[in-house]
């Protein structure tokens, strides 16, 4: 990655932490904030693959996890697991499909929230499960579907020259190089 | 094939040690000063943006909420509906204002707090996590505000200072689940129990009440103030809503009620107090 690369992804990371820390929480659904962070790792699984899904995940959960008063590092963790777990299960996908991303935002948000909560309770937060978390995990999800085209467009631009490591050979021009 | 699948998972099997060891680390105290430092720093960085955004955003949205009216409704008509908003809003302020300034004298008048110095502050933000019962309040460091220090409101204890940065404060409400106060009830010098948080909008519970205790609904428990407490004696933190004993429990199980509104806090008191002093 170059200096130039990283500059991209970071200003993009910013921009999305700039819009969770102001619009975000004050937009309450039923006493729940959208977390457009969870979408980070998502969108990078499906642009870059597994590998760069964990690593990216990895990265802006860190940078989650200085704006929450929950255990640092439970961010990282979990948002890593969500971008390799997302990266694998579309590496066979036609990844230019307008629905994947939505599907995906759905989905992995969900899986994040549950997880994210038990997690936290294994790690001695048992409060952590003693919240609305069927609201969270509809107020989150639905709202990173919505948001999940354009989030895939803001990342597509901050991975534009990363790797495509996982996708298949077809896709990441093997034949034009011959 | 085999090199390429088992590429990603190393670098999996890499960031998630890191992130257990950073947990680690931090809920063992090891790596707490670097982390509360750095979230103390985002939050100083963040304020001006978090200001600057909010002050681009709200006249945008006032705009965009009058555009969608506009041409909708007769001039007269609109001449008067905007006279009237204008004298609703002069009404609103007003009464917001005096129930503002009955607040804030209020808070500077706690008889519980005797010759406690405090410093009062706003809330500005109903917590930054759906895991957690916290609020956000306007003063930090700069303020004198220290880690651990309590917070009261009208009504009673409101909870205890988890993060200070430079003009800001994070504050663990009583009821979270993580917060765990020292109290007394009955006559004096009164008995000993702990009341824990159960999340968010949930009631209390108590702990160390001893079986067939007679408590009454609407009984009044107070901090207990004991040697190396977190917090000062005699703050009213909530009242009896339920108690009942179990054939063969030891404990009675009691179910308390905040006196603090913690679902409509505006302003609270920082009292700066700490166990040692």
């Amino acid at each position: 990655m170059t200096p130039r690369d990283a500059a991209r992804l970071t200003l993009v990371v910013l921009g999305f932490v700039i819009v969770q820390e102001t619009v975000m929480l004050d937009l309450r659904i039923g006493g729940v904030h959208p977390d457009v962070m969870v979408l980070l790792p998502i969108v990078a699984g499906i642009i870059g693959g597994p590998s760069r899904g964990a690593t990216i995940g990895f990265g802006t959960g860190l940078v989650a996890d200085l704006f929450l008063p929950t255990p640092f590092g439970l961010s990282a963790l979990v948002a890593c697991l969500l971008g390799f777990a997302v990266g694998l299960a579309t590496v066979a996908l036609d990844r230019t499909a307008w629905w994947l991303a939505p599907v995906a935002a759905l989905g992995g948000s969900a899986l994040y929230e549950i997880t994210y909560g038990a997690l936290g309770s294994v790690l001695g937060q048992p409060q952590m499960l003693h919240v609305a978390l069927a609201r969270i995990v509809v107020v989150v999800s639905v709202t990173n579907a919505v948001l999940a085209l354009p989030a895939m467009r803001v990342m597509a631009w901050g991975m534009a020259q990363s790797s495509t490591e996982g996708m298949p050979t077809s896709d990441i021009g093997v034949g034009a190089a011959r | 094939m085999p090199r390429r699948s088992r590429r990603p998972r190393t670098t999996l099997l890499i960031l998630v040690l890191a992130a257990i060891t950073i947990i680690t680390l931090d809920a063992r105290g090891g790596l707490h000063v670097v982390t509360s430092g750095a979230r103390s720093a985002a939050s100083d960085a963040f304020a001006p943006v978090r200001s600057g955004v909010n002050a681009v955003i709200e006249p945008i949205g006032s705009f965009l909420a009058g555009s969608v009216h506009y041409g909708a409704v007769r001039e007269q008509n609109q001449k008067l509906q905007a006279e009237i908003a204008q004298l609703r809003m002069e009404q609103a302020a007003a009464a917001q204002q005096a129930e503002a300034l009955s607040q804030l004298s209020a808070l500077l008048k706690l008889p519980y707090l005797n010759n406690l110095q405090t410093v009062p502050a706003e809330v500005t933000d109903f917590g930054t996590s759906d895991f957690a019962a916290t609020v956000d309040i306007d003063v930090g460091r700069a303020d004198g505000i220290q880690l651990d220090m309590p917070v009261v409101g009208l009504g009673g204890l409101v909870g205890q200072v988890v993060a200070v940065s430079h003009h800001t404060a994070t504050v663990r409400l009583v009821t979270d689940g993580q917060s765990a106060v020292g109290t007394v009830y009955g006559p004096p010098p009164g008995s000993l129990a702990v009341l824990n948080g159960t999340g968010s909008g949930k009631p209390l519970s108590a702990d160390l009440v001893p079986s067939n205790t007679p408590l009454t609904v609407g009984e009044v428990f107070s901090t207990s103030g004991l040697a190396g407490a977190l917090f000062p004696p005699g703050i009213p933190v909530a009242r009896v809503t339920a108690a009942h004993t179990g054939s063969s429990a030891s404990q009675e199980s009691v179910t308390l009620q905040p006196l603090a509104d913690l679902a409509h806090l505006r302003y609270v008191t920082v009292v700066l107090w700490g166990p040692n002093a």
